[in-house]
């Protein structure tokens, strides 16, 4: 998709502006900059071009008459640009995307107005025909009303976190910067106080969400990046082998090379932490191996060794009484 | 360039404004800025201001000039050009300014909300401060597919599934779906003549049109975010018996919403949906130690056996 050349755009500025113009005679300079986001000069460029264009013949009543006389702007004899120009196919479909999408999401607190417009839009625009499905709901998302309170007003909030990459819950004070979603999940943006620096939170990992009354300072206001995994030098190489069934995997994940081998994929990626992905190797059991490196074979074996005694146990709760604290993570 | 803006506005006026379509002498005759002396030159600058109307969304037509006479002309139907009376409400437009930011789709939007806005009086009026919140739904080849699907025209692309070579499809796009963060193309597969959904991210070429709009008829019913995956097994949806450490009761709570049951030692018992037995077996193995799968006596042997074979 290119973008319409400079021409075209002041072209479809002119036509989206003039309708207003017409509405709104003597309007001043400075609204009319305001409103349409133009420059003082853009203006007067587009009043000047408006002036030599017309009705054939171009005589005197077939000319429009544009002027800015002193800080007044004014557009007369241009009753065939009454109206906007009608959407175009791609600014009708973007719009109702935009709509309908944030429409579908729990706790997005514009969504009512959303669904409002869009019934307004399909129903004038006839775009009834776009058959056009999305889904943003992800686990953890009834957090969203009360996260994006905190972050558009700037308050620290409080979370009880399981971490996925440690598997550890710990207590987090966060300035928030943005909720986001991404890749099906959605996350809180901010700086951790706990690990001074910025931090992607899932919110399904959230356990408790404690908004709190402290203001953050404007210094440390960041715009964050997306929420993915940014390999850090010290960070381990995993290597794993995936039966074709959940070759899947490898797409959840940050991967460094895919290859098949023996009818299976091998891929190799870099992670801060193993945990995550012993667990993922559980979770795959049997259609995963780990070729590398040995404290995650270690580990997956037993993450394994100790469940399954959890169901060899007598107890009645299946509580096993394998307590020590895991090694090789 | 002032002097092609001039030429483009003019001939949008004349256009407009003509009782009887306009030939191309018409034009170049009557519309200031067409008098060109040569021939050729004028067919070239009026077939490339033509193109940009139409892509702009003006909707300039071909017409016969009249009853009599069966030559064509040219004319803006202005039904066709005025942006109908939508009168949305304040802060019906603020909230598309916001879902517009959140999605990245602003840009792409070009000049729909703002004409939206001249509509209800207001332009500008719902420049919204930064939502601080963000979803992408921009893809490769999302817009380009979206108006196919919208024109109903056939396309055609590389497609390459993990493990197997990339190999051309040729679809009639029904449906646009996002799931999970991912964007799926369902329609019509030619080769196979059968309903296919694609995933937007594994198409390895450009999207080209095949043929012009209106190619076919997608089937009749919406194509909702859960045509894209594979139907659940046909026995329907179990429920199972779950226990959960303290760590992780309350995220297991969350999937069973809510209840639970106290188990004795900290730990707290679960009735859970099971829809695929495979997903929930993968889920329950991913809490290790801390989750363990009670009943039914089926799915709990599943469990103790795939840890059993990673032992192995």
């Amino acid at each position: 998709m290119t973008r319409p050349a400079r021409t075209l755009q002041r072209l479809e500025r002119i036509l989206t502006m003039v309708p207003w113009l017409l509405d709104n005679p003597g309007v001043s300079v400075d609204e009319v900059t305001e409103r349409f986001g133009v420059s003082r000069d853009e203006l007067a460029g587009d009043l000047d071009v408006l002036g030599y264009c017309g009705l054939p013949g171009y005589g005197g009543g077939d000319l429009v008459e544009a002027s800015l006389v002193g800080d007044r702007v004014t557009v007369r004899l241009a009753e065939f640009f009454a109206r906007p120009l009608r959407l175009s196919i791609r600014e009708a479909l973007t719009l109702l995307l935009a709509a309908l999408a944030l429409a579908g999401v729990e706790g997005v607190t514009e969504s009512a107005a959303l669904r409002r417009a869009l019934a307004t839009l399909e129903a004038a625009l006839g775009a009834g025909t776009a058959n056009v499905a999305v889904d943003l709901s992800a686990p953890g998302d009834e957090l969203l009303a009360p996260l994006r309170t905190a972050v558009t007003s700037g308050t620290v909030v409080a979370l009880t976190y399981r971490s996925g990459s440690k598997a550890e819950t710990t207590r987090r004070d966060v300035e928030p910067w943005a909720v986001v979603g991404h890749r099906g999940a959605w996350y809180l943006q901010g700086w951790c106080r706990q690990a001074a620096a910025p931090r992607d939170f899932r919110l399904d990992r959230i356990r408790e969400l404690h908004p709190t009354t402290e203001r953050v300072g404007p210094s440390r206001r960041g715009t964050p990046e997306p929420p993915v995994y940014r390999p850090e030098p010290d960070d381990v190489v995993v290597v794993l082998d995936l039966d074709p069934e959940v070759a899947w995997a490898a797409e959840e994940a940050v991967v460094d090379e895919v290859a098949d081998v023996d009818g299976r994929r091998r891929v190799r990626l870099r992670t801060a932490s193993l945990e995550w992905v012993a667990r993922l190797v559980l979770r795959l059991a049997g259609h995963a191996t780990v070729v590398e490196p040995e404290a995650l074979r270690n580990r997956v074996a037993d993450l394994a060794a100790a469940t399954l005694a959890g169901y060899r146990s007598d107890r009645p709760n299946g509580r096993h009484d394998d307590s020590r604290p895991a090694r090789g993570a | 360039m002032t002097d092609r803006l001039e030429r483009l506005l003019n001939l949008v006026i004349a256009l407009r404004e003509t009782r009887r379509p306009m030939t191309a002498a018409d034009i170049r005759e009557r519309v200031a800025g067409y008098d060109q002396p040569d021939a050729d030159a004028f067919r070239r600058m009026f077939e490339r201001d033509k193109a940009d109307l139409r892509a702009l969304g003006v909707p300039v037509e071909t017409a016969p000039l009249d009853r009599y006479d069966d030559r064509a002309g040219y004319r803006i139907d202005p039904r066709a050009y005025d942006l109908p009376e939508v009168h949305l409400a304040g802060d019906e437009l603020a909230a598309l300014a916001v879902a517009l930011q959140a999605t990245g789709l602003a840009d792409e939007a070009g000049y729909g909300l703002l004409k939206l806005e001249v509509d209800a009086g207001d332009p500008g009026g719902a420049r919204a401060a930064d939502p601080r919140l963000g979803v992408a739904l921009d893809a490769p080849h999302r817009a380009t597919l979206m108006e196919a699907q919208l024109t109903r025209t056939t396309v055609r692309f590389s497609y390459s599934r993990p493990g197997e070579p990339a190999a051309t499809r040729t679809v009639d796009p029904w449906a646009l779906v996002h799931r999970r963060g991912r964007w799926y193309l369902v329609g019509r597969d030619h080769d196979r003549d059968d309903r296919r959904a694609f995933r937007l991210d594994r198409i390895d070429s450009d999207v080209r049109a095949v043929g012009g709009p209106g190619a076919f008829r997608p089937p009749p019913g919406d194509i909702g975010v859960d045509d894209v995956v594979p139907p659940p097994p046909a026995a329907g949806p179990a429920t199972a018996t779950v226990v959960a450490a303290e760590a992780v009761a309350w995220q297991v709570a969350r999937r069973a919403r809510g209840g639970g049951s106290d188990a004795g030692d900290g730990w707290t018992e679960f009735t859970v949906t099971v829809v695929d037995p495979d997903d929930f077996l993968g889920w329950a193995l991913e809490y290790g130690p801390e989750l363990r799968v009670v009943d039914p006596p089926e799915l709990r042997d599943a469990v103790v056996a795939r840890l059993e074979a990673l032992l192995a």
